[in-house]
């Protein structure tokens, strides 16, 4: 009895934020299937904690079970690649520039935006799709990814300064950059 | 504010969770400055195209079900867990004499109880599997993979998804209307769910192949606010689930039943 009980509020409470947790763990591995499989996972590793969660959120609560599992599982499958090569990567680029008619440049095209997104480090990724895609406030995000808000607030600044100044130079910025020979 | 605090502050501006202090600092500076007012267009832009729907990823169609099947076969191993049914028996004060005596007792009656419990229990399984995938249903997007009204969409619909045809009988002079059919995942079976409706409200019939006995004796329960009915046909097995209120949904399923 009591373990259905246990299945029926999990039903309720957690089991509609599934399209979510398939978002986030979408996003952070870059693959259908893992991102399958990372919450196959996380829903598993949820309802054994369940009982653990009393009046929290649940869906900040899923996604931070979704997000532990992507990460566990990144670092397994696939060297994290370091925040500071990224650094100096957007040291590199040019500032775009000054003149404001240009800076209006950015690209909106689907398929720009989705690749400079996935191009940031997972700890801007993670805050921007949380916040842009997912609609999470700065509280639920501070919960999801275990971070003070503070650091919430900063991550998604230069996150999104980031993809402003990856945007503000493709098209044309980057075909030069691949034209140029070696 | 200088150029670099706006730029560390405009993200939290654009999302409201900035305090109104320094929401006005910036706002005086954005008016004051040309350049910071394009940083701010540009991150309008990238605001709405990063809002585009193209970029929530889907998980694949079935994958909700597989993974409420999942979680209700943890559910079931945790429940196995849970319940050492001797455990009530163990009472350290129990004599010697009367136990021994009990132990009589309880080992021939005791028997039929625990066979009794168990199929109980299973079905108390099932009936929760049916209610969450009613649930479920009624999320958005969730109730139909086959929305139609027409019998002769529906079934034909079912044909190659599921090794058995369901049948979808015709109510609509009784008044309960076809809304569609979808596939489920109902205690390790693919179930065929066809859904019904009466004043708005859903009707989910699950049914899969069912090989024991017959017994179309339709036994209610109510959980939650919802009314599950179930009875076992001659070939299919019958989980009828609404927020109806049990008379009308009994005249459902005797009607169903009927067909």
């Amino acid at each position: 009895m009591r373990s259905q009980d246990r299945l029926i509020r999990f039903e309720q409470q957690i089991s509609p934020h599934l399209r979510s947790a398939y978002n986030l763990a979408r996003w952070l591995t870059g693959s259908h299937e893992d991102a399958e499989d990372v919450v196959q996972d996380a829903f598993l590793r949820a309802f054994s904690a369940f009982e653990n969660l009393r009046d929290h959120d649940g869906k900040a609560w899923l996604l931070a079970i979704v997000r532990n599992t992507s990460i566990t599982w990144m670092k397994r499958n696939r060297t994290a690649y370091s925040l500071a090569g990224f650094e100096q990567q957007m040291d590199d680029r040019s500032e775009p520039s000054p003149d404001p008619e240009e800076m209006l440049l950015i690209s909106v095209d689907r398929d720009e935006v989705k690749k400079a997104l996935e191009q940031l480090p997972t700890e801007f990724r993670e805050a921007i799709v949380l916040r842009e895609i997912e609609g999470l406030s700065y509280r639920e995000i501070s919960a999801a990814i275990n971070v003070p808000l503070g650091t919430v607030m900063s991550r998604l600044s230069r996150g999104r300064e980031w993809l402003r100044r990856i945007l503000s130079n493709t098209p044309e910025g980057t075909r030069h950059r691949r034209g140029r020979p070696e | 504010m200088n150029c670099q605090d706006l730029r560390m502050y405009l993200s939290a501006y654009l999302d409201d969770e900035l305090d109104i202090a320094e929401s006005l600092r910036l706002e005086k500076h954005i008016a004051e400055c040309r350049a910071c007012r394009q940083t701010q267009e540009a991150q309008f832009a990238l605001r709405s195209a990063l809002r585009n729907p193209d970029l929530y990823f889907e998980p694949s169609p079935g994958f909700a079900s597989r993974i409420a099947s999942i979680v209700n076969s943890e559910a079931k191993k945790i429940a196995r867990q849970e319940s050492p049914w001797y455990d009530r028996f163990l009472l350290p004060s129990f004599r010697w004499a009367s136990a021994v005596a009990a132990m009589a007792i309880i080992v021939t009656a005791g028997t039929l109880v625990i066979l009794n419990n168990v199929r109980s229990s299973h079905e108390q399984l099932v009936a929760s599997a049916a209610l969450t995938g009613h649930i479920r249903s009624l999320q958005p997007g969730h109730l139909v993979d086959v929305p139609s009204s027409d019998r002769h969409t529906v079934k034909p619909w079912f044909q190659g998804k599921l090794d058995f045809a369901p049948p979808v009988p015709d109510l609509s002079e009784l008044g309960w209307v076809l809304i569609g059919g979808r596939l489920d995942y109902i205690d390790g079976h693919t179930a065929a769910a066809v859904i019904y409706q009466r004043r708005m409200h859903n009707i989910n019939v699950f049914l899969w192949p069912h090989h024991g006995p017959s017994d179309d004796h339709i036994q209610p329960e109510d959980a939650q606010g919802y009314q599950i009915l179930h009875w076992n046909g001659s070939d299919m097995t019958y989980w009828v689930v609404s927020d109806l209120n049990r008379e009308e949904l009994m005249d459902f399923a005797r009607a169903l039943r009927g067909h």
